[in-house]
């Protein structure tokens, strides 16, 4: 009881917010930035704000989950930690699982709070910090390189008419989206026994409504030409989707 | 502005990018990993770095490795400026890189051009900040917020997240280009039903799936090229 005290305190706060604060205005140099280059290269304002609009309105839905994952994580590590991973670097299903690891490797039998020390926690938070660092890593060596290389590959295809970077970064995207589609299917089909059909079959639910809201929505930007309407389509559908979650839950 | 100021323009603004994004990644990867160091000094306790190195044989090399490939993926849909930023303000699958393509397909750009850099920039630059903001409100309020956002009946909402993300994000994606997303899609439903076990990898699958899909878009690219 004594730790928890001591991983909710004023002093953790400080810590973790202060971290929180340098990336949040790093945030804002970035926007900044980008957006006085956007207008002096002549962009459309118009444009740029509809893009700052649909981000954030696109983004609250996500982050209330995100914040939902703090929650879930602050019973065994407190909140202050939870609160500057997942509100900068981390994801609740990476976190979950790395902190789950190091607990066992330090000899606890769950990520509880009732078996947590001091030492176990900072190792814990070590390894959280660790096994993430790829990304940013990579882009502080390797990004000037990297992006330059795309830009001439660019550069190439504009000056061919072709564009099969768009084409392969939708393909992409549309590997990424088979994925979880196809993993819902196999939840459902052999969740419970393989070709059972008696898995969960609430995933594949929700993200057949949220294309059929998205579908919906499309419909009435293309034909009454109700352009604002696709800002707020991906919120939109994901919202009605959550909703139709609540009722269906307890059918399923 | 003519086409070649515009391009002298973007250039210096890319160049600075570069140099403000190195040094702003810098200094967030030494500030998150050497929190745990400096927490250790309030409580009185230092990691382990034996136990630390054990648990990174577990699970770190994974990451690593989805780290990795992540980087070389995704950075292609981010630009540049957006890498530096998504990268350290994370939950890039589920909230970064479906809110940048989302915003590119709003502004109409073009991967690989400088409005697309800009863009890209932009929409995750607020996506982070929003993100920041909703949940330090969240966390203020917390103690009173909990029981609302804990309660059972919205639980089955907020664990469907996901699945409504990539629902919306199917539709947008699979219109106009089924030929090339069923294959993937119906091979790896099969996979799923096979070995339902693999569904705790689900990001590794990611890989072959986007192969196969970006192998399709290329024969069908070649198709109507020639």
């Amino acid at each position: 009881m004594e730790l928890m005290n001591k991983l909710n305190s004023p002093t953790m706060y400080l810590i973790c917010g202060s971290i929180i604060a340098f990336i949040a205005a790093v945030c804002v140099v970035f926007l900044v930035r980008a957006y006085r280059t956007g207008i002096s290269m002549g962009m459309d304002k118009a444009k740029l704000n509809r893009v700052i609009v649909s981000s954030a309105s696109f983004t609250v839905l996500p982050a209330v989950a995100i914040l939902l994952g703090v929650i879930a994580l602050s019973g065994s590590l407190g909140i202050p930690w939870p609160w500057l991973r997942l509100s900068v670097i981390g994801a609740l299903h990476y976190e979950t699982q790395v902190a789950s690891a190091a607990a066992e490797a330090e000899g606890m039998s769950s990520l509880s709070a009732a078996e947590m020390t001091a030492g176990s926690f900072t190792t814990i938070c070590l390894l959280m910090s660790i096994c993430i660092i790829w990304g940013p890593l990579l882009c502080v060596l390797l990004n000037k390189r990297y992006s330059n290389r795309l830009k001439s590959t660019g550069a190439n295809e504009n000056k061919t008419g072709g564009g099969f970077g768009d084409r392969a970064v939708t393909g992409m995207f549309i590997g990424l989206v088979s994925a979880y589609i196809g993993r819902y299917v196999g939840e459902l089909v052999s969740g419970n026994g393989k070709f059972s059909f008696r898995g969960d079959p609430l995933p594949l639910i929700v993200a057949a409504v949220a294309a059929l809201v998205m579908a919906g929505l499309m419909w009435i930007k293309d034909k009454k030409e109700v352009e604002w309407i696709e800002s707020f389509s991906l919120c939109g559908s994901m919202l009605i989707a959550m909703a139709a979650a609540i009722i269906l839950a307890p059918l399923v | 502005m003519s086409e070649s100021d515009k391009n002298k323009l973007f250039e210096e603004y890319s160049a600075r990018t570069h140099v403000i994004g190195r040094i702003c990644d810098s200094i967030t990867l030494l500030l998150l990993v050497g929190a745990p160091f400096v927490i250790g000094i309030y409580l009185g306790a230092m990691p382990s770095l034996s136990s630390a190195a054990r648990a990174f044989l577990a699970v770190g090399l994974v990451w690593m490795a989805s780290g990795i490939v992540e980087y070389f993926v995704y950075t292609p849909m981010l630009g540049a400026g957006g890498s530096y930023l998504a990268f350290i303000t994370g939950n890039l699958i589920n909230l970064k890189i479906p809110c940048a393509v989302t915003s590119r397909d709003i502004a109409g750009t073009k991967i690989g051009t400088p409005e697309n850099e800009i863009i890209s920039t932009i929409s995750i630059a607020t996506s982070s900040l929003v993100t920041i903001l909703v949940i330090a409100a969240g966390v203020a309020l917390l103690i009173p917020l909990q029981p609302v956002l804990s309660s059972p009946a919205l639980q089955p909402a907020f664990e469907q997240v996901v699945p409504a993300l990539f629902g919306a994000m199917a539709y947008k994606y699979f219109r106009g280009n089924l030929n090339i997303a069923l294959p993937p899609l119906i091979l790896i439903s099969l996979v799923f039903c096979i070995v339902p076990t693999l569904s705790s990898a689900t990001s590794f699958m990611i890989i072959p799936c986007g192969a196969l899909a970006i192998g399709l878009s290329w024969m069908k690219y070649r198709r109507t090229s020639n």
